[in-house]
């Protein structure tokens, strides 16, 4: 069983890191949700389809951050988002590495569930099926909502780029 | 026109475009060292206490198809029915004890009674003396001024 569970970690883990980091915008508290994610992981792997680890664990990966942002306080919030984060993010090494900051701050600066539907489905590349049984929304409201998320990141991007 | 088209977020298509080529160089980031190895160590953290706590009920619940459970349960009342409906059998060192104790409590009896009797008969006997000598309205102190009254 612990290898399994070993398996789920090597497989698993970058995308919940990456969604925790996305959300969170704190290594640290990226580290500790995705830490709690897997301890629930664990204590409900007999209960979990494998074939749906990968849903389950984004959604709950999704409730530990949005759980300690709502503990956050709102200053706080807004302290972050206008301090530039100095370490390495996911767009880190790619040719157009200014547009690629531009783009992440943007998606940080989305809100909920604007940013989670834009790193589950454009960073993580998951279905749409997968982003609405993460999500717990319908199909429908997805690509609406994935849609209203693009406009925002364009006017976000257009203001910065005219 | 050109121009515009070389910048990229004039047109709509040419911005969904764009912004599709940016979100595409998103890549998912590795997870750093520190946490792989947090991850690793929940088994040995979260699962060592815990199955030294349950793993025995556990085990045997999930050794058991579940209709053997309900059988299972309804024996325990039964059982406990059983016990308390067994007819009970004393010891021989248990009736003597109960005989002894008996004997005991009718010596008791018998000697209270007597001493009763003979004080019943001591306190009756000399009233009884007293009322035959004399009126009985005398031995009564309600009765003294109503007999004063006629004498006088």
């Amino acid at each position: 069983m612990s290898t399994r569970f070993r398996q789920w970690v090597d497989t698993y883990q970058d995308q919940a890191w990456t969604l925790a980091r996305y959300l969170l915008r704190d290594p640290s508290e990226a580290e500790d949700a995705c830490q709690e994610a897997f301890v629930k992981l664990w204590h409900h792997r007999d209960r979990i389809d494998p074939d749906k680890v990968r849903p389950w664990l984004m959604r709950v990966t999704r409730n530990q951050c949005l759980d300690r942002l709502r503990r956050r306080r709102p200053t706080q919030e807004w302290a972050e988002w206008q301090t530039a984060d100095e370490s390495p993010g996911p767009a880190e090494g790619t040719q157009q590495r200014e547009l690629g900051e531009l783009l992440r701050r943007s998606i940080n600066g989305l809100t909920e569930p604007y940013r989670s539907l834009v790193v589950l489905r454009d960073v993580h590349q998951h279905s749409y099926e997968e982003v609405a049984n993460v999500l717990e929304l319908s199909l429908p409201q997805v690509k609406t909502y994935l849609h209203r998320a693009r406009k925002q990141l364009r006017e976000q991007l257009a203001e910065v780029r005219p | 026109m050109t121009q515009d088209r070389n910048d990229g977020w004039t047109d709509d298509t040419d911005r969904d475009a764009n912004l599709d080529a940016l979100l595409a160089q998103l890549r998912i980031e590795q997870a750093p060292e520190r946490l792989t190895r947090r991850l690793y160590r929940i088994p040995l953290e979260e699962g060592a206490g815990r199955k030294a706590r349950h793993s025995v009920w556990r085990d045997w619940f999930r050794a058991r198809p579940r209709w053997v459970l309900a059988p299972a349960f309804a024996a325990v009342p039964l059982l406990v029915v059983m016990l308390l409906l067994q007819p009970w059998q004393p010891s021989k060192a248990e009736v003597e004890q109960a005989r002894h104790d008996v004997a005991v409590a009718f010596a008791y009896l018998d000697r209270a009674g007597l001493r009763a009797g003979r004080e019943i008969e001591d306190v009756l006997g000399g009233e009884l003396r007293h009322s035959v000598k004399q009126p009985l309205s005398e031995h009564m102190p309600f009765t003294e001024s109503i007999h004063k009254e006629e004498t006088s």
